[in-house]
């Protein structure tokens, strides 16, 4: 499991990388493209539920270091989606090769939406009550597509984490 | 690991605070990571430019939209100036942007989320910088600092939903509240009262107000729409930031600070 945590751990500081240094830069009509939830969740829907809130908390926490928002939000929310979806895995539903090729990619758009109203419903709860007027239609929209779009081949890639770490679901 | 890590968090922790400690601690573990990720996604994104110079010409591009900033800020301002020869008699030694001094920094990083608008500056307390200081540039009023390392401070942009600044216009008898909607939506001001007299194109400078956050004449935004309820007695006002908050490249940090 250690191993597991390490090989774990390395992916989600690059996919922390490439959210700092590429979809935080690249941004689809002035919205964030949020990797650093897109990543727990694959490995949620991969059935790694310790891996994927681990690396929810990983990846959360170093991103909420760079950014001026409630510290831990993004962790939080993170580790939602990724308890949510192993739950969903774990019994197949989100599975890549007996569920149907649409599931995976329907679940990620799902899950697009709902993280930024969780993250601006956690934000008033951190009595942060702001968040709710940026354009979080637009957030939801962005990054249900983007999540879609490559919610597969990230989930392959996180299957692959997670066996090359020597991790069974 | 843990031991070295532990230390290295209580050496920060003591040097430069608890968030500044956490952050640079996160930005020392990332930073590799970044860095190999903008090494293989910076020369992808230069084939798509298809430009063999594009670095070369982005920098200078970024340095010609600075002092096309400049430009525009100061003939912003000397509209506001005129405005002020007015009123010079009731305003003698009201402190204008013009005359402060000011810290120029270039932008090294903008807010990673959509939930906030905020930029990082590479000059800190060490240049001068202190936190509520307004940051000026590409024509108007960008922000203010909101936090500062010895080498680099955060400016939180005029667009957040967190900012708020006191606004006027024409002969500045009147005085209006407005406030960031977020990183695509502009700024905006509710509740206006129907008597104001303000059209598409006005352009809106802060106040300043004694005890306000924002020395007087700086440009913020320009009224681009304006919204009447039926049956209202206040209308709301879509605003057009100033500056262009799309291509900051290198920002004023104007040295004044609201009990000065």
């Amino acid at each position: 499991m250690s191993r597991a945590l390490l090989v774990v751990t390395l992916v989600t500081l690059f996919v922390e990388g490439l959210q700092l240094a590429v979809f935080s830069t690249w941004r689809v009509d002035g919205v964030v493209v949020m990797a650093v939830w897109l990543w727990p969740l694959a490995m949620g829907l991969a059935g790694y539920t310790t891996l994927g809130i681990w690396s929810a908390i990983v990846a959360g926490v170093f991103f909420d270091t760079h950014a001026t928002t409630p510290f831990g939000l993004t962790a939080v929310v993170g580790v939602a989606l990724a308890y949510g979806a192993s739950r969903l895995g774990r019994e197949g539903v989100g599975d890549l090769d007996s569920a149907a090729w649409w599931v995976t990619p329907v679940l990620a758009g799902v899950a697009g939406l709902v993280a930024p109203v969780l993250y601006v419903a956690l934000g008033a709860v951190a009595l942060n009550f702001g968040l709710w007027r940026g354009s979080v239609l637009t957030v939801m929209v962005v990054n249900a597509l983007a999540f879609a779009v490559v919610a597969r081949p990230v989930t392959r890639l996180a299957r692959a984490v997670g066996r090359l770490g020597g991790t069974r679901r | 690991m843990g031991v070295a890590a532990a230390l290295l968090l209580t050496i920060l922790y003591f040097t430069v605070g608890v968030m500044s400690g956490l952050r640079s601690a996160a930005n020392l573990v990332v930073a590799p990571f970044a860095w190999t990720v903008d090494q293989v996604a910076r020369p992808i994104g230069h084939i798509f430019a298809g430009t063999i110079n594009y670095s070369d010409v982005l920098a200078q591009n970024q340095k010609l939209r600075y002092e096309l900033g400049r430009a525009q800020l100061a003939l912003n301002e000397h509209w506001a100036l005129y405005r002020e020869l007015q009123q010079v008699t009731t305003q003698l030694h009201v402190p204008f942007v013009s005359t402060l001094p000011v810290v120029s920094a270039q932008v090294t990083a903008i807010s990673p989320t959509s939930f906030a608008a905020t930029v990082d500056i590479s000059k800190g307390r060490d240049n001068g910088v202190l936190a509520g200081m307004p940051v000026v540039a590409n024509g108007g009023l960008v922000g203010s600092v909101i936090a500062t390392t010895p080498y680099g401070a955060t400016v939180r942009l005029i667009t957040d939903v967190r900012s708020l600044e006191g606004v006027t216009w024409g002969s500045g008898s009147t005085s209006l509240v407005v406030n960031g909607r977020g990183v695509n939506n502009g700024l905006g001001a509710s509740s206006v009262v129907l008597t104001t007299t303000l059209k598409p194109g006005t352009m809106l400078v802060t106040d300043g107000l004694s005890g306000g956050l924002f020395p007087p004449g700086i440009p913020v935004a320009r009224v681009r729409q304006v919204t009447l309820t039926p049956g209202a007695s206040t209308y709301s006002l879509t605003l057009e930031p100033a500056a262009d908050l799309a291509h900051l490249s290198y920002v004023d940090v104007v040295q004044w600070e609201p009990s000065t």
